[in-house]
């Protein structure tokens, strides 16, 4: 759903199927984001009326959830009948709105812009809410899918500080996660849940909601306490020392839980309330990329540049090394912990052993495969990864065959991962094309 | 530009062409089966697959569920959880909003089940969960069902079975700290075995955590404990592991086991070791009579070896839900009355006559069934040793 079209300009068509492509996006181009999202809306709604009568038409069971994937993979004679519902009521509809309407679009997003940039922002937002609305309403299944890979992206962006900005290579990420999992959950079941573990609810479970977002809170300072607490010790080490610190660390977090009798141990701990609405997971994200993206933008951030690229360096240019190593590591986990506790509400169970290996090498397949360095690259590896995951789902074993040997690919073909050192600047993505 | 329109066009009308048209919705119903074909413990989902496959092809040899008098197509809807919770959440949310399932068999595991469960019920779709022994995973949902007996009734079985076997005061349990069935079934059974021989009697308590592969520290204090029996609640691979390296300490006194060992695995990677010990399991596969061997010849004729006991939970829990639609009355043909209309019938079922034993659900959704004390004969097989019941 996330359409970053790229802002290429090509010199006219030439011969062939690349001078098509090449035609293909400047034709296109001058379309603004506006256009887009308003394309994605109409698309949207153009399924939400008539999808049922032309997935029947079409000889479909139900409409098509994501892109028609599980449909193709399960049956292959359904394939051309998926191919054509998404062409006809994904693709036309957007490329015709956006292009067809794409002067009216950027007059508009041009009178916006002028009004304020951030009102623009917010309005842009607002559509693509709407849009993710209107497609999660059809489904719950999309639902749940869409909450998961928002969560994702959290998860990857807060990585990617340490990682891809930092320099560093952490490991302890499910460690944080989980921190922030179970300091979330403890406190929404204790304060508004009647529960086996923790009694009756100390508040009345109706204002639960409203505090909702302390809890998500609580749930980031957890883990980025966690954070203090091994980056301390770990100061004096770099590279593979750290990675193996914070390995520990994950370690150490996991072992914690399983042995912690009060939250349940190796059982884990279930019946969170249903808090995690699509609304907060989704304002919860905007948030997190809001805050990460200024973040790595600001003097802290390029500090944190410069100590990855030499150390020694950023210390002579009176870059405090250790202060801003320390920030970006603690902000990092912040936001890991909070994303925590927006799975833990989304799943409403928590178990030690989900915040294990696999996990960390899902999130690093996320960040590597996006890009290091990038907002953009985080998004993209996010989303691709988990709705790949998602919509490869039919194929069983060979889904874990195809998505690692993509993984390689990217490697091979991008070694620092999809869209890496690149800014991400929304000002210019919302605005007007001409 | 234009030409590019067309190619699309071209390709869209293509496309239609060789659709085939809106062929008429037949009367079909589904039934979910969610289990870890990737993952952790990929034999666990294969075994569920098999089972779930065998008992398709009866429905299919009988022309479909007769209902009301009618007799309607069935479709197995088989979803990988990767053994994973959020998996198993998601794809039982498929299969429950997508797939538009009758009822859902699976997950396997506590760790799926409990989740998973929470959304069958939310959704009010009966789901039952063959292998799962977390009390979490039924209580408190009407909609959710269990296949086996739950460690509260296991530790004492295998307790009172220790006393009358072998007339030990004393024992010693092994097992992993961080893996929630051994730990569960580890404390059970100790308060069980302290309520007989007293506070105390339980002489070595060791735990060791996922994945270690030296126990002989705990070995030796369990040894030098002065216990008469060690009890270990744990999973093939490390059951191997415990027997061989005790008997190579100088343990010669009975090791006992519980419902997890009855994997074929045990005795292929223990050997001899694990000759003449015994476990408490849902079945026994040597010696089996009647439907039970009727299903393992089956079994292995077609998959080429003994079904472990997932395998048969499974088909019994498929034979349940089986029951239960026949015995629903009559399909209204919408899905949500129907699923409740299953429920209500599998709450009822009296007596069910599984291949893993008698069963009737309790309120809760648990059932009331029968243990089974299995010994590993000299050639392996594990065999009949006797049964208690509740």
């Amino acid at each position: 759903m996330t359409n970053q079209q790229p802002e290429i300009q090509s010199n006219g068509p030439s011969k062939g199927g690349k001078g098509y492509f090449k035609a293909f996006r400047s034709y296109f181009s001058c379309v603004p984001m506006l256009g887009w999202l308003a394309g994605i809306i109409a698309a949207v709604l153009f399924e939400r009326f008539l999808g049922d009568q032309i997935s029947e038409l079409l000889g479909l069971p139900k409409i098509p959830v994501l892109f028609g994937c599980m449909i193709m993979l399960k049956d292959f004679s359904l394939i051309p009948s998926a191919l054509a519902f998404l062409v006809g009521v994904y693709f036309i509809p957007i490329l015709l709105v956006g292009r067809a309407l794409a002067p009216v679009f950027n007059g508009l997003a041009g009178m916006i812009y002028k009004i304020s940039p951030m009102f623009s922002v917010v309005l842009h937002l607002a559509l693509l809410y709407l849009a993710l609305h209107l497609w999660a309403d059809l489904s719950a299944y999309r639902l749940m899918t869409l909450k998961f890979t928002l969560v994702a992206v959290m998860l990857t962006l807060s990585l990617n500080v340490i990682n891809g900005y930092m320099g560093e290579f952490s490991c302890s990420h499910p460690g944080f996660m989980a921190l922030g999992a179970y300091a979330a959950s403890v406190f929404t079941l204790v304060l508004f849940t009647n529960d086996r573990f923790f009694g009756e609810a100390l508040l009345s479970p109706s204002m639960g909601v409203y505090f909702f977002p302390v809890a998500i809170i609580l749930g980031g300072f957890a883990a980025a306490l966690g954070a203090l607490v091994i980056a301390i010790p770990s100061f004096r080490t770099r590279g593979d020392y750290l990675a193996i610190i914070s390995l520990a660390f994950m370690f150490i977090v996991k072992s914690l839980i399983e042995n912690l009798e009060v939250v349940g141990g190796p059982r884990g701990l279930g019946s969170q309330p249903n808090y995690a609405s699509l609304p907060m997971v989704f304002g919860w994200t905007v948030l997190c990329i809001w805050v990460i993206n200024n973040f790595v933008r600001s003097t802290l951030g390029k500090a944190l540049n410069a100590v990855r690229d030499d150390e020694s360096a950023a210390d002579a240019m009176t870059v405090n090394t250790r202060r801003t190593k320390m920030v970006g590591f603690l902000f990092g986990a912040f936001w890991a912990g909070a994303a925590g506790g927006l799975f833990a509400h989304i799943l409403r169970y928590v178990n030690p052993a989900s915040f294990g290996l696999q996990r960390l090498a899902e999130i690093l397949a996320m960040v590597y495969f996006g890009g290091l360095n990038s907002v953009h690259g985080s998004i993209v590896g996010a989303v691709s990864i988990s709705l790949l995951g998602e919509a490869l789902r039919p194929l069983e074993l060979f889904k874990w065959i195809i998505i690692p040997l993509l993984l390689i690919l990217v490697m091979i073909f991008r070694p620092t991962g999809l869209i890496a050192f690149k800014e991400f600047n929304v000002k210019q993505l919302v605005r007007p094309r001409n | 530009m234009k030409r590019s329109l067309s190619l699309v066009i071209g390709c869209l009308v293509i496309a239609l062409a060789l659709t085939p048209c809106a062929w008429a919705k037949s009367k079909t119903i589904k039934i979910g089966i969610n289990a870890p074909i990737t993952g952790d413990i990929p034999k666990v989902g294969e075994g569920s697959k098999y089972a779930a496959q065998m008992w398709l092809e009866d429905v299919e040899a009988a022309g479909g569920l007769e209902v009301g008098g009618q007799k309607y197509k069935v479709e197995l809807v088989i979803e990988d959880n990767e053994a994973k919770a959020e998996s198993a959440v998601k794809a039982n949310t498929k299969m429950i909003t997508q797939d538009e399932v009758l009822a859902i068999v699976g997950p396997q595991s506590s760790k799926q089940a409990v989740p998973a469960g929470g959304v069958a019920n939310d959704w009010a779709t009966p789901m039952i969960t063959p292998w799962s022994t977390n009390p979490d995973s039924t209580k408190d949902r009407p909609y959710v069902f269990r296949g086996c007996f739950l460690d509260p009734f296991q530790g004492p079985v295998v307790a009172n079975f220790i006393t009358e076997e072998f007339g030990a005061a004393k024992a010693a349990v092994l097992y992993d700290v961080a893996s929630d069935y051994p730990k569960g079934l580890a404390e059970f059974f100790k308060i069980a075995w302290e309520k007989i021989h007293g506070p105390g009697s339980v002489v070595a308590f060791e735990s060791f955590t996922t994945k270690d592969a030296d126990f002989s520290s705990q070995l030796t204090k369990i040894i030098q404990s002065g216990a008469e029996v060690i009890f270990t609640p744990q999973y093939y691979n490390e059951v191997a592991l415990i027997v061989q390296q005790a008997h190579e300490l100088g343990w010669q006194k009975p090791i006992v086991g519980s419902d997890s060992w009855g994997s074929a695995e045990t005795v292929n990677l223990c050997g001899p070791d694990c000759y003449g010990l015994f476990f408490s399991s849902h079945y026994a596969a040597a010696g089996a009579t009647g439907s039970t061997k009727a299903f393992i010849d089956r079994y292995e004729k077609k998959y080429g070896y003994v079904p472990d006991d997932v395998a048969a939970l499974t088909w019994d829990s498929l034979g349940i839900v089986q029951k239960a639609i026949e015995s629903m009355g009559k399909m209204t043909g919408n899905i949500e009355k129907d699923r409740t209309a299953v429920r209500n019938a599998l709450a009822k079922v009296k007596d069910f006559e599984g291949i893993t034993g008698k069963m009737t659900f309790t309120e809760d959704g648990d059932p009331i069934k029968c243990a089974v004390i299995v010994k590993i004969n000299d050639k392996g097989e594990f065999e009949f040793y006797k049964s208690v019941c509740p």
